[in-house]
């Protein structure tokens, strides 16, 4: 895709802001970008997410740990709290809708936390539940937003077990809905245990899993029509 | 073929601790908080440390249900922040912990609100203390008795909830340093209690000294000698001093510079080897392992068979030469199925046999 020199600038402002945490650049090179008219959405996923793309390959490599990666996701929020509402989206563009949460008896959501960032600034729609959800609400969100994808996020075994309970109630009501389960305790053993579709270790490996289960469940819908 | 013990849990792990090897493989599954199922209170009771019998007398049915080795006195890890002011919720069926929705520390101005409190006289690390001198009565002969202390970062962490605390380590380091400095002191106090207590060893738990959480160098910057200070203490009180770290890719070579511990509790290899075995011969024979049976998908999900096959496994890494005490990685889930407990004992006596 070409840019045009003031976009390409922008972009480059952007995503260093995002992979060096300089949140008052971050804001600046955002309201510089609405102030000069470009494409608010362009400037989210070449700026912002191609900067969590690199903080990601940073966190892969053990230059990047949580306290960095945190602040990296500050300075994106930074700049997407000013670009989002001018975000036109066409026809065919949203990437998703994922309900998102942490199990009930569970409060530790920092990589939820994560997982909400490079979603958003990948232009998907999140509907981030919070934590120590009660089962019935993730059930209840899924059919209140119809989202393609419900996350279920748990650290602890005592919390995890809840995903065994909640994925049936949640497919019951919607057999097609994709379940991503993450969290500490979970491998793909614990997948296939609970029932879920997927599982993935890190934010952006699971931003990459939810993007092939749309493709999934497009392809499915397209072929039933 | 399983034989008959000829050593005491307490002789077994004494023995593996120093690199020797005892009569078989000592095992101990990190029976903490599931240990209230086994004398029938609530684990919102059993967290909130008012019924000590009670917390003795689950730790000790339990090892004559199950057959280990040893105990650890881990509550869970709000223990500490509880003592200095944090908010603990106590659900009745979980794990306590702080409310995140009104943290102790507010803001990175608040740190200054950490004063030094007295782990002697504080509820639930009180409640620590007596349970270990109660433990100390019924098994101490017998059963290895390690307390439990959660580092200064962890412990901080809850008080100001993990996602700005880390935030917090490099934003406004000295506010931060400030209060870890006087929470080390408490720190050291209440290791020192529960040694004075009984303990045979106190384990510190350096959760965030890993590929998992925190650089090396801001971790070694922040807890180190914190660390090493609580470790002294420990050593000064005559116990013996043990880590817990169930983070992936741990510092051990932190850990051996700031607290020459004599066994590290881990669920994953070092961050200087890709293998167990590789971590088997590059640590075995200095650091002991304590573990690292996965404790969600195996100990709490796993079939007797999956059970018993990674027992087997771990035990054909690690058994050689001691150094080694089968473990789960992390506690053995509260509300797992007690009986797989069981389960990992019975794969020690086994296969750890030595000949």
């Amino acid at each position: 895709m070409a840019f045009t020199e003031k976009e390409k600038e922008l972009i480059d402002r952007l995503q260093d802001a995002v992979v060096n945490y300089k949140v008052d650049e971050a804001k600046k090179a955002a309201q510089d970008a609405v102030d000069a008219g470009v494409n608010a959405y362009t400037m989210t996923m070449e700026g912002l997410a191609g900067g969590m793309a690199v903080v990601s390959e940073k966190f892969d490599s053990h230059e990047y740990f949580v306290p960095e990666t945190l602040l990296c996701a500050k300075a994106l929020y930074a700049a997407l709290d000013i670009l989002k509402p001018r975000i036109k989206v066409k026809e065919g563009e949203v990437k998703g809708q994922v309900v998102l949460g942490v199990l009930q008896g569970d409060v530790h959501d920092l990589g939820k936390n994560l997982i909400k960032a490079v979603f958003e600034a990948a232009g998907w729609t999140v509907h981030d539940l919070g934590r120590d959800v009660p089962l019935q609400k993730f059930v209840e969100e899924q059919i209140r937003t119809d989202s393609d994808i419900v996350m279920l996020s748990a650290l602890m075994t005592t919390s995890m077990v809840g995903m065994k309970r909640v994925i049936p109630m949640i497919k019951e009501k919607n057999p097609n809905v994709k379940i991503m389960i993450g969290g500490a305790p979970i491998t793909e053993k614990t997948v296939e245990e609970f029932g879920a579709d997927s599982t993935a270790d890190n934010a952006p490996n699971a931003l990459q899993e939810a993007i092939r289960m749309v493709d999934v469940l497009k392809k499915g819908e397209m072929a039933s029509a | 073929m399983a034989t008959k013990d000829e050593m005491s849990g307490l002789e077994r792990i004494a023995t593996a601790l120093q690199q020797k090897e005892p009569d078989r493989v000592p095992v101990a599954p990190l029976v903490c908080g599931a240990s209230h199922r086994v004398y029938g209170i609530t684990y919102g009771e059993w967290s909130r440390c008012t019924n000590i019998d009670a917390m003795v007398r689950g730790h000790v049915e339990a090892i004559k249900l199950l057959g280990h080795d040893g105990v650890v006195a881990l509550v869970d890890l709000s223990v500490e922040a509880d003592a200095f002011g944090c908010e603990v919720i106590f659900p009745e069926f979980d794990t306590a912990h702080p409310n995140y929705d009104s943290p102790f520390i507010k803001g990175p101005d608040e740190y200054g609100k950490i004063k030094k409190v007295n782990p002697r006289k504080t509820q639930r690390m009180k409640g620590v203390i007596d349970m270990v001198a109660g433990l100390s009565r019924e098994i101490g002969e017998t059963h290895a008795i390690v307390g439990f202390v959660y580092g200064s970062l962890g412990t901080l962490s809850m008080m100001r909830g993990p996602e700005n605390f880390f935030m917090d380590l490099m934003e406004h380091p000295d506010e931060v340093m400030e209060a870890l400095q006087i929470m080390d002191d408490v720190l050291a106090e209440y290791a020192v209690a529960q040694a004075e207590a009984g303990d045979h060893a106190v384990c510190y738990d350096n959760l965030y000294a890993s590929q998992s959480i925190l650089s090396k160098e801001l971790w070694e910057k922040f807890e180190g000698e914190s660390q090493k200070k609580v470790c002294d203490a420990i050593h000064n009180a005559g116990a013996l001093v043990l880590f817990h770290n169930c983070g992936n890719g741990i510092y051990f070579d932190m850990c051996e510079k700031w607290g020459s511990p004599i066994g590290i509790s881990h669920a994953y290899v070092s961050d200087d080897v890709d293998s167990w075995a590789e971590h088997k011969a590059k640590w075995g024979g200095k650091i002991a392992t304590i573990g690292w049976i996965p404790p969600g998908p195996v100990a709490m999900l796993g079939t007797p068979e999956e059970i018993e096959e990674e027992c087997k496994a771990e035990i054909e890494i690690f058994a050689k030469g001691g150094g080694f005490i089968l473990s789960t990685g992390c506690e053995f889930g509260p509300n797992a199925p007690l009986w797989n407990s069981r389960l990992i004992v019975d794969a020690a006596k086994k296969y750890g046999v030595y000949k």
